[in-house]
């Protein structure tokens, strides 16, 4: 609370010495060409020296207070009594911050409640010390600042080193994203692969987290039904759906319609794309589903199941159309069109000459196209999750409910869970599969595409 | 002994407002080789594309006045342009193989028109096809290499072979070597002359050198109006009209 | 040789086998994208069927409850506002530098191809990817606060900065170098070129894709289920670090209800969350019409 009110004070500091420095500057000012930068470049530098590292050291303090604060409340008398395990420990002290920042949220454990009364007191205490650090920072940042206000002073080339720097700071999120999901899955599944072995994982086809423990550990651990749900759903029935709605619809759109028509539906088309997957999921459990288990009963099955692979994966397909008809429109219109008037000056009709020449030589990038809306489709998750269902088996019979890896690694993280045991471990490492396997894909689609584009340029 | 192939009467070519060609009419006749020449701009592929209905695949294209094919009217509604295509081919500026086999690009046309009945047949089309267009000693050993792999020259002279593979009774040329080296220019104009005996053959060429040598007869556009059309002999030596005479002397162009 | 060959009856039964063939191929194109679009009508018509009788009062200022007639969408809405704040707050000024950065300044190197790769790939991530990081990341390891829109937000945010990235470098792309040209020529530096005039000037299509990005987090449900936004929430989140649900979330927890009177009230959110995508959506397109400058 503190700590906010001074992140407030900096900002006003960080404005008082904008206008105190540009005010100084203007007062240099003798004429043409006497002064290296404007007036209000030396009140940015000012204020960069009085923010930047005021800034830094609130969130060195903001990073460090939580265990000093932990440390005093662990130290004060009513913590006397405090269980003695790690895991019950760092319970009962969240429950106590929960306490201390709102005094009327419900307790489990008594003890926490004893406990919010220093808790407060320290959070105060070190919030106070804390903010008295970053005000003195901010001070001699200005100080120092304000010394730099000169005639000759390179106010300007300094604050655009500045802004350099935040630009490049900024372009490094991406790396560091990508560095986070790597590391966090990698370490999670490692966790888990210590209990289960990666090869049972791979290559098991028995799922059954829920009774895992014990020796056989690694038996209730095999990934191969969720991984063949995930194919059947995502991969083919999907794309049996999507593959020739989306490329037969983009055909019809460069091929055939007049550009009115086309200006009319591609927006209609893409409105597919823009609708949340969790309507699909709701559409295609309320809807869809009960279609194809009465259609399945119609054709003689015994007992259909509500949820069904066939369900869940001709919504995604339908989902997936806009997505395949782009990437096809874009690789149709990527072949030249003098391939197209070679075949109709010989005589080919419009359908001939899509067939014979356009499609194949618009091949590898719809190729692309459908790898990367596999990868799509396999790490779509509402769908499956509401109409999919969650039994693992290996069946080849699309009415059959069938899970996949999505839909698992969601069942396994909601809901009453521990952490760092092996049932919640093992969503790391489906998470791990899905990701190396998408990241494949993407890679190949889009080293493909290049290499497809620079062909005709 | 020559008789006339194409008659054009009062042709209007329209892109959307704009109007590309004026009012042109023009014999072309079977058995010779019949040059468009023209400042750039002047309408000649224009005028050439309307010859086999390619400017329907222009989507505000319009065309008005009577083209005809051995008196056939080719912008009747009983006309397919599909069959017209067959009977006049086409070869375009740029080499255009499709990115297949030399033997798939030539095939293609029987294969599509259902000209051939076996394999056999097809070899020989293509064997033909490929000796006339003066490429067979060059790829016989190797028609399933991609024709995309061959040189600009020999790439369009697969493009004409493939044309000649539907046998085809007119050829249309859009500046066929605008793309390629003097050596390869020399050899499509051979092998357009020795072509003409059996083919009506329109080239629109931007080169008058070009036209001067391998054509009988030459048409001159400018601003899409044919000013002047007659033996090349004459319209290179003996002008009637002085714009003609100004962009053979080289006055503009 | 002439057309004889082509009115032979033979040729002409081929010919007209083949303007038939033609004629199918297109009726096929025809019906694939009717077919498409009459899934999408199929949908919305479902769910204005269920859902418009249960859009009243009570139900767009109320919030989650266990009674399907008093259960409401303004908590779960609100949530949706205080998570897409976050995200935009965190996603479009990290995105825009990020973009102006890679376009203007980044020299040719190793690692900026890496930042190039690695935007790319963040941009094809499954979603629930993106949930697993910010359940290992900002919940185990920071320790913030669980089913918060604080958490929620950075998640999206991560997920949605891709797509700013690269719509802006598109759109930063589209600026003729004629008119840094202009201002370099006039004295003006580098980043004063980038900052008084490329920018400004992208701005349009770099707020398009924003806008197109937050759509899609807004829609977003599977990151949000693995932070544990799944909360049963009575009353309305306060702050952003209060646990709350979003309007996706909350489609998902009614669709679970067994309660069948929970069905209008799935559908009617549904309405609710479209109306929100297509207004930001149609927002989208208007200021692309509107400011879009064709060079």
């Amino acid at each position: 609370m503190i700590l906010t009110g001074v992140l407030l004070a900096v900002v006003g500091l960080g404005l008082v010495g904008w206008f105190a420095a540009r005010g100084r500057a203007r007062l240099l000012y003798t004429g043409r060409g006497s002064m290296h930068s404007m007036p209000s470049y030396h009140g940015w530098h000012m204020a960069l020296w009085i923010i930047v590292p005021a800034l830094l050291a609130w969130m060195a303090w903001s990073f460090m207070m939580p265990g000093l604060v932990d440390g005093a409340v662990l130290a004060s008398p009513a913590a006397a009594q405090f269980p003695p395990d790690a895991m019950s420990r760092a319970a009962i002290l969240s429950e106590a911050r929960t306490v201390a920042s709102n005094p009327n949220a419900a307790v489990f454990n008594p003890l926490s409640a004893t406990l919010a009364e220093p808790m407060r007191a320290a959070q105060q205490r070190f919030g106070l010390i804390g903010g008295l650090i970053v005000l003195i920072v901010a001070l001699a940042g200005g100080g120092y600042g304000l010394t730099r206000v000169r005639a000759g002073f390179p106010a300007r080339t300094q604050v655009e080193r500045a802004v350099l720097g935040v630009l490049l700071l900024a372009s490094l999120m991406a790396i560091l994203t990508t560095f986070g999901i790597v590391a966090s899955l990698l370490f999670e599944a490692g966790l888990f692969f210590k209990d289960v072995s990666p090869i049972a994982f791979l290559t098991g086809t028995h799922w059954a987290p829920g009774n895992a423990g014990g020796e056989n550990i690694s038996d209730n651990f095999g990934a191969v039904p969720l991984f063949w749900g995930t194919i059947y759903i995502g991969a083919i029935i999907a794309m049996l759906v999507a593959i020739p709605l989306g490329l037969m619809s983009a055909i019809y759109l460069t091929q055939y319609a007049s550009s009115k028509v086309r200006k009319l539906l591609k927006p209609m088309l893409e409105i597919l794309a823009g609708i949340p997957t969790v309507v699909y999921g709701y559409f295609a459990a309320l809807s869809v589903a009960p279609m194809m288990r009465d259609f399945a009963a119609s054709i003689g099955m015994a007992n259909p199941s509500t949820e069904s692979a066939l369900a869940a994966g001709m919504v995604m397909g339908v989902m997936i159309i806009p997505f395949v008809s782009s990437m096809a429109d874009d690789s149709l219109a990527a072949v030249p069109r003098a391939m197209s008037d070679g075949s109709l000056a010989l005589g080919a009709t419009r359908s001939e000459t899509i067939k014979r020449v356009l499609l194949p030589a618009a091949l590898p990038g719809i190729v692309a196209g459908v790898m990367l809306a596999i990868s799509r489709a396999i790490g779509e998750t509402m769908i499956v999750v509401m109409a999919a269902g969650a039994a693992a088996r290996l069946s080849l019979n699309p009415f059959d409910s069938m899970t996949t890896v999505t839909y698992q690694i969601v069942q396994l993280l909601t809901g009453d869970q521990e952490f760092n045991s092996p049932k919640t471990l093992s969503a790391f490492a489906l998470g791990l599969v899905l990701f190396i396997v998408t990241l494949i894909l993407n890679i190949i689609a889009l080293r493909v595409v290049k290499r497809f584009r620079e062909a005709y340029e | 002994m020559t008789e006339t192939k194409i008659t054009a009467r009062n042709v209007d070519v329209f892109y959307g407002q704009k109007q590309a060609i004026d009012n042109v009419s023009i014999d072309i006749d079977d058995g010779m080789v019949t040059a468009f020449i023209g400042p750039s701009g002047c309408g000649k592929s224009t005028f050439l594309r309307s010859l086999n209905r390619m400017n329907d695949t222009i989507a505000d294209a319009r065309v008005t006045g009577e083209i005809r094919l051995d008196g056939e009217d080719v912008y009747a509604a009983s006309m397919d342009p599909v069959a017209l295509r067959a009977r006049v081919g086409m070869v375009f500026q740029k080499p255009n193989p499709f990115p297949k086999s030399i033997f798939e690009n030539i095939a293609y046309g029987p294969r599509i028109h259902g000209l051939v009945q076996n394999k056999t047949d097809l070899d020989e089309v293509v064997e033909k096809s490929l000796v006339k267009a003066g490429l067979w000693e060059e790829v016989k050993d190797r028609l399933h290499d991609a024709g995309t792999a061959l040189s600009g020259g020999q790439q369009q002279r697969l493009c004409i072979a493939r044309a000649i593979a539907v046998s085809p009774e007119v050829i249309l040329m859009d500046e066929p070597c605008s793309a390629l080296d003097p050596i390869a220019t020399a050899r499509i104009e051979e092998l357009i002359d020795e072509l003409k005996d059996n083919f009506a053959i329109v080239i629109v060429t931007h080169s008058m050198q070009q036209a001067a040598r391998v054509s009988q007869r030459t048409a001159f556009f400018h601003l899409g109006n044919l000013v002047e059309y007659g033996e090349t002999s004459q319209v290179f030596t003996a002008p009637r009209n002085e714009k003609t005479k100004d962009y053979i002397t080289g006055r503009y162009g | 040789m002439s057309n004889a060959v082509w009115q032979t009856p033979e040729a002409v039964r081929r010919l007209a086998k083949r303007h038939a063939a033609e004629r199918r191929f297109r009726l096929l194109g025809l019906s694939a994208i009717v077919l498409s679009l009459a899934f999408l009508a199929l949908l919305l018509v479902i769910m204005l069927e269920n859902g418009l009788g249960g859009l009243d009062w009570q139900f767009l200022t109320g919030s989650d409850s266990t009674n399907a007639d008093l259960a409401g969408v303004w908590g779960a809405a609100k949530g949706s506002l205080l998570t897409m704040l976050v995200t935009l707050v965190l996603s479009f000024p990290m995105g825009v530098l990020s973009a102006v950065y890679l376009e203007e300044f980044a020299p040719r190197a190793r690692w900026i191809e890496w930042i190039e790769v690695s935007i790319n790939n963040l941009a094809a991530v499954p979603s629930i990817i993106f949930g697993l990081l910010g359940l290992a990341v900002f919940i185990n390891t920071l320790g913030m606060p669980r089913s918060s829109p604080l958490v929620g937000g950075l998640t999206l945010a991560l997920m949605t900065m891709p797509v700013i990235v690269i719509s802006g470098r598109n759109a930063i792309k589209a600026v003729p170098p004629s008119i840094r040209d202009a201002a370099l020529a006039v004295g003006a530096s580098k980043v004063q070129t980038v900052f008084h005039h490329v920018v400004p000037l992208a701005l349009p299509g770099i707020l398009t894709g924003t806008i197109i990005g937050m759509a899609r987090a807004l829609g977003e449900t599977a990151p949000l289920l693995m932070i544990g936004m799944r909360a049963f929430v009575v009353t309305p989140p306060g702050g952003i670090t209060d646990p709350s649900s979003v309007l996706p979330m909350q489609i998902f927890l009614w669709s679970d209800e067994i309660d069948k009177a929970f069905v209008q009230n799935t559908s009617a959110a549904i309405i609710v969350l479209l109306v929100f995508l297509l207004a930001m959506n149609g927002l989208a397109i208007y200021l692309r019409n509107k400011f879009e400058v064709r060079w």
